[in-house]
Formats: C-alpha cells, sequence, structure tokens
C-alpha cells in the first residue's frame, strides 16, 4: 500500500469517527502512521498487548478504537485477544503488517508470514487485505462491524525491501 | 493487613470512583467484599487492568480511576507504568497489592522479594504512597482526592485466609453494566 493511499485511509478512519489510533510501529505502515503522529492522534505503546488493553478501555468508555501492530507483534498478542477482546467482545479494528508475504523478506519473518493466514482463520477474527482499488471498500466494512460490536483485521502487505 | 480487608477499605470509601481490577484473587475480592457497576472485572490477559485503567483514565479525565493491581499482574507488563508515567493523567490512582508471590497459582514468590516497585514507578513521573496498615490506608483516602496522578499506592498485604468466590457474572455482563454505568450522560 503505497504513501498516499496510507494518508487516505487515516483519514478515512478518522473522519469516520475512529477517535483513538494505539499501537507499536511498523515499517509496513509508516506512512499511516506518521500521518497519524502529525495529527496528534497517536498513542504508540511499548507492546503489542498493552495497546489493545489500552484501546479496551478507550472502547469501554464508548469511544472507537483502533489497534495498529507488525504481524510478529499480532503474535505477542493472541492470549490477549481470546481472553480479553474476544472473551468480552470489545470492538476494536486491527491494523496488521503481514511481514513475510515476499518470502524474500529477512528470515525472522518467513514462517510467521506463512501462517498468518491459518493463525487468522484459527481465531475466527474476520479480516481483509488492504490494496489501492479495494481499500476503503475494506474499510468501510471494518467500520461497519465496529458499528455492529464487532471486531475486524485490515491487513497491509509488505511489498518492498528495504 | 490482610489483602481483602485492604481492597474493601478502599473500595467502600470511594464508592464513586471506577474501578479496574486485576485477574485472580484480586477481582475475586472485590467481587465479594464490594460488588458496583462501576467494577470492571478483568478475567484473564493478565498484566493489563493498568493499561485498561489508562485507556479509560485518558477518555474520562474528570473522573477517577482506580486500578487494583497485583505485583505478579505489574510485573508482566512494567511497560504499562512507562506509558502512564509518559502520558501522565491526572485522575489515576495505581493500587498495587503487593504480597510478594503469585497466590492465584500456588503462592510462588514474585521478584518484589527483593525489587521494589515504587522505586521504579517514582523512575517514571508517579507520585509515591507507601502503606504498611489499615490505619494509614485509612488515612490516606483525603489525601487521594485533592492530588493529581498519576498516584501509585503500593499496599503491603498479607494473604487472605480463605479463598472468596469467583465473579459470577458472564464477562459480557461485566462489560455491559460496567459501559452502562460510566456512561457521559
Amino acid at each position: 500500500m503505497n504513501e498516499i493511499d496510507q494518508v487516505k485511509l487515516f483519514d478515512f478512519l478518522l473522519k469516520h469517527k475512529v477517535e483513538n489510533f494505539i499501537g507499536v510501529p511498523d515499517s509496513t505502515m509508516k506512512h499511516f502512521i506518521k500521518r497519524g503522529l502529525k495529527l496528534n492522534k497517536i498513542i504508540i505503546s511499548t507492546r503489542e498487548e498493552e495497546a489493545i488493553g489500552i484501546a479496551t478501555g478507550m472502547t469501554l468508555a464508548g469511544s472507537n478504537s483502533l489497534v495498529f501492530m507488525q504481524n510478529a507483534g499480532f503474535g505477542n498478542s493472541i492470549s490477549t485477544i481470546t481472553s480479553l477482546v474476544q472473551m468480552y467482545k470489545i470492538p476494536l479494528i486491527f491494523i496488521i503488517g503481514w511481514r513475510g508475504y515476499l518470502q524474500s523478506d529477512a528470515p525472522e519473518h518467513i514462517l510467521f508470514g506463512k501462517i498468518q493466514p491459518e493463525i487468522l482463520k484459527l481465531l475466527e477474527m474476520r479480516s481483509r487485505i488492504l490494496d489501492s482499488k479495494t481499500w476503503k471498500k475494506s474499510a468501510e466494512w471494518a467500520l461497519k462491524n465496529l458499528e455492529k460490536g464487532d471486531s475486524s483485521v485490515l491487513v497491509i502487505r509488505r511489498e518492498f525491501h528495504d | 493487613m490482610i489483602k481483602k480487608q485492604a481492597i474493601a477499605e478502599i473500595c467502600f470509601k470511594n464508592k464513586n470512583a471506577i474501578i479496574v481490577s486485576a485477574n485472580g484473587f484480586i477481582s475475586r475480592d472485590l467481587f465479594e467484599s464490594c460488588d458496583k457497576t462501576t467494577n470492571f472485572y478483568m478475567i484473564g490477559s493478565m498484566g493489563l487492568a493498568s493499561s485498561i485503567g489508562l485507556g479509560i483514565a485518558i477518555k474520562h479525565p474528570n473522573k477517577k480511576i482506580f486500578i487494583f493491581d497485583g505485583d505478579g499482574n505489574i510485573l508482566m507488563n512494567l511497560g504499562s507504568l512507562v506509558t502512564i508515567g509518559f502520558l501522565k493523567p491526572k485522575n489515576l490512582v495505581h493500587f498495587i497489592f503487593d504480597d510478594s508471590s503469585h497466590q492465584s497459582t500456588g503462592g510462588q514468590p514474585t521478584m518484589t522479594t527483593k525489587i521494589e516497585l515504587e522505586k521504579i514507578a517514582k523512575a517514571v513521573n508517579y507520585k509515591i504512597f507507601k502503606i504498611k496498615s489499615l490505619s494509614e490506608l485509612k488515612k490516606l483516602s483525603s489525601k487521594l482526592k485533592i492530588i493529581s496522578g498519576p498516584i501509585l499506592v503500593l499496599v503491603k498485604v498479607k494473604n487472605n485466609t480463605q479463598i472468596s468466590k469467583r465473579v459470577a457474572y458472564e464477562p459480557e455482563e461485566i462489560k455491559k453494566r460496567f459501559m452502562n454505568s460510566i456512561m457521559v450522560k
């Protein structure tokens, strides 16, 4: 997902009443995060589970929240997702950066990148992959789920090397 | 002072406070001694009571938010102290009931037998109160209302002789009644 679309995605979510963006940075979505920091709308936490905890508190206070993280951090968060988000039915939007999408990615990302779709499926988390043509539809889908009280996952693929 | 006694004392003296309680015996003690709709009993997700409390505190800056944490719980999420100290919510009061043990899993020791949590919290902008007796705890109540947070109240406790019953509500019910009771009107 290119820089322009990441900025547009942030603005679109903000305009549609997502009030809080909490997470741990990921270079895959660095333009999304940069936009949020510029607008003073981002809280960067120490770990992904912590981000989910803070977002849960804000949701309990009636404020729509989103968490962002790399898939490595999504792996860290599995127990928090099952025993907090899913058990209490806390509606959140997750944005997850898909490292290891390219088989030529750095070695630490290969295995998790490979099993990520299966893990999402096992957790029964509904997800959509964002791309330039359909990101707005996917964002609308996630917002609609949020309104209904359900969580959803938006995945941004890592399509470049640095 | 027994942990459950301390929990009941704070809850009774602060009936309007929003409380987020850590999983395990802390939530069970709170449920059995002082159940109310503004209690959020965190069942599972060990370590995250302070993060959930932080999220609520940011969104409700005019309400006092109490976190009832344990030593084992906060040791699992020490980063939370840093984030709270960085964001400095004035309305946040973080109680840690420190019995230097993982009581809910059989009383195994935690590292607070040698490490002082209050020193860590002080380094990240918390105001510190260390409490060792019930009379000290009783005196503290009036101070909490006038001092701005984040405040750490480290309460040194002994373990209960009896185990409190489990929280009787389903998780979704805990959430719904909590959300309804703290909603901005």
